[in-house]
């Protein structure tokens, strides 16, 4: 570790924002809440894909197989075999981040490039949305809908609105720790090696595979672990949420919008985006019902063309220019 | 036997347009380095483009692809000239994003314009069939064969004996060269671009008498298209069209044999096993 990551940890300005965020549920109206969950859902999951999509620098389309791991497994689990949805929660963990592991040694092992990995993990993902779909155990089409939440926390339930949001607060800022430790740790040095140049981290004793399969399965795990949680939040394990490929593409966007290249373009992209694509849902949804979807593939596009780097640097530039 | 036959040769037929869809992208690929994640989205533009038509004149499919082709050409001349040029060359990460935001851009934009419910196109062939020995087969399948056929070998002509088939050529193996040796390496990035969008309006009409559109589906012809470029080495010419017969016939097989959903999964699994003995494609790149 760095002592770099203990400085983060000391700045005041985070441990700000944890308490006003903390106490956003005493306050909030409850419409305001859901969105403000939702939020933090994908900011978790933004930050969870970046490990491999930002920090190894590549583009990884297999994250909704590990989130409808995690929704799917952990709540079939619970309804099939009666497996309390915790240790469903840690199964599903650890089935995802073998599932991440293997990935990444396909990568590994048959030396894909960008494209063919892009490609690849796309097609594990179609491939494990049909599975989802076509097998019972796991709900089918019809997805499977959990018991009602009766507060009850050892079987996984959080009461009301304000226990999910504290509980996907903590997976959330749980997906940011790792990402500023790997950031500041020699994983993070060993990946940022690999995404500059493969070849040449190999030749100077980096252990790529190794790297990568950490770096995955961390990612995958992360991604699994919030899965469950938001599959129990929503009471409904819809696979047509959580284990499409569609899911994967709304969190490149949305990272990608933030930037991946800083450590605060995950909060920023989906912090932001992720409630205005809420309320532009509800208060269009009925009429135009792919607006808020259509509103953030216009916004990459534009966001690659004039800030390649994404919002987050843009705006700590401007927060420079204007407090000097 | 019967329903071995008959899948056999209804995946065959499909086969070859899948072909040809793959075909416009290893062209685009091949001269521009970019694959785009929005293809089969494009061709949900073309199909959905040919239900307006239809709705609006009762033109039936094969009559509005005149239509549809060059609104194709000109969307994709337009998209190539403002909006991946200028990403082009820097990370190839870059292009696979921008071209995952075009993917949301236009499955979101259909779903706004048409709404989520399925819709059909009838065509004026659509219910016909003929009969091969014992099997019976829809017409629609085999003009879609034959006109995905023609239009290959169009394209082999265009790329072997015509100065704009040397060009992407020479484009293809090394731009600077090509730029030195006066070819406008810009116009014929442009041009394939156009014509490889243009080619989906094509496929597009030929995929949807009895085809059911919803918006959501462009994602997944995308990882078809990608599959069979992959296996065809991503520009070998006739290894993407047998790529295309065999992720076709892979396809049919596996619904008709195996049940539901598991039987999708067929081509998926055929692809990893050919591709982890062939990792360079069927035939090796070029």
């Amino acid at each position: 570790m760095k002592p770099e990551f203990f400085g983060i940890l000391r700045s005041p300005v985070l441990w700000l924002a944890l308490v006003f965020t903390a106490v956003l549920p005493l306050w909030l109206p409850s419409y305001y809440l859901h969105m403000a969950t939702l939020a933090l859902v994908y900011v978790g999951f933004a930050y969870a894909w970046n490990i491999v999509g930002g920090l190894t620098g590549q583009v990884s389309l297999a994250h909704s197989l590990f989130v409808g791991i995690g929704a799917m497994l952990a709540s079939a689990l619970l309804l099939r075999l009666g497996i309390n949805m915790w240790v469903g929660m840690l199964i599903a963990a650890l089935v995802s981040g073998m599932a991440g592991a293997v990935i990444a040694w396909v990568d590994y092992r048959f030396r894909l490039g960008h494209l063919s990995f892009a490609l690849i993990t796309l097609a594990f993902a179609e491939v494990g949305e049909l599975v989802v779909l076509g097998w019972d155990f796991l709900g089918g089409a019809s997805g499977l809908y959990l018991p009602k939440d009766q507060g009850n926390l050892q079987s996984f339930q959080f009461g009301g609105s304000s226990g999910y949001f504290w509980f996907l607060m903590l997976l959330a800022v749980l997906a940011l720790g790792v990402n500023l430790a790997i950031l500041n740790s020699p994983l993070g040095f060993f990946l940022r090696a690999i995404r500059g140049n493969e070849g040449a981290a190999q030749a100077v004793g980096v252990n790529v595979l190794r790297n990568k399969m950490l770096a995955m399965a961390i990612s995958a795990v992360l991604c699994s672990l919030i899965g469950t949680a938001y599959a129990r939040y929503l009471t409904f394990a819809d696979p047509y949420l959580l284990a499409s490929p569609n899911l994967t593409i709304e969190i490149v966007l949305l990272a990608t919008i933030g930037g991946v290249s800083s450590a605060f373009g995950p909060l920023v992209g989906a912090g932001l985006l992720i409630p205005i694509g809420e309320m532009l849902r509800g208060h269009f949804g009925s009429m135009l019902p792919g607006l808020h979807y259509f509103i953030y593939g216009l916004l990459l596009v534009v966001v690659i063309i004039a800030l390649p780097q994404g919002l987050a640097p843009a705006f700590s530039r401007l927060y420079r220019r204007f407090s000097n | 036997m019967d329903m071995l036959a008959q899948a056999l040769i209804q995946g065959f037929l499909i086969g070859g347009t899948y072909g040809l869809v793959a075909l416009g992208l290893g062209l685009i690929y091949s001269v521009s380095n970019i694959v785009s994640f929005a293809h089969g989205d494009f061709m949900s533009l073309a199909m959905y483009l040919s239900v307006s038509l239809f709705a609006a004149f009762a033109m039936d499919p094969y009559v509005s692809v005149f239509i549809t082709f060059p609104v194709l050409a000109l969307v994709g001349w337009g998209l190539y000239y403002f909006i991946l040029r200028p990403v082009i060359g820097s990370n190839s990460l870059m292009i696979i994003q921008l071209t995952l935001g075009l993917t949301f851009l236009l499955q979101n934009g259909l779903l706004m314009v048409y709404g989520g419910q399925m819709l059909r196109v009838p065509s004026m062939v659509e219910s016909k069939l003929f009969l091969m020995g014992d099997t019976v087969m829809r017409w629609p399948l085999l003009i879609a064969f034959i006109a995905s056929l023609a239009l290959s070998a169009l394209l082999y002509l265009m790329l072997t004996r015509t100065d704009f088939g040397r060009q992407i050529r020479a484009v293809n193996q090394n731009p600077k060269a090509a730029a030195l040796m006066g070819v406008n390496v810009t116009q014929v990035r442009t041009l394939v671009f156009a014509l490889g969008i243009a080619l989906l309006a094509v496929a597009g009409s030929l995929l949807l008498p009895g085809a059911t559109l919803q918006p959501g589906m462009g994602l997944r012809y995308t990882v078809i298209t990608l599959l069979i470029l992959v296996l065809g080495g991503m520009s070998n010419f006739i290894g993407i069209l047998l790529g295309g017969y065999i992720i076709g016939l892979s396809e049919a097989v596996g619904t008709t044999f195996l049940s539901g959903v598991s039987g999708m999964i067929l081509p998926y699994a055929l692809f990893i096993v050919i591709m982890l003995f062939r990792p360079a494609g069927l035939l090796g790149s070029r």
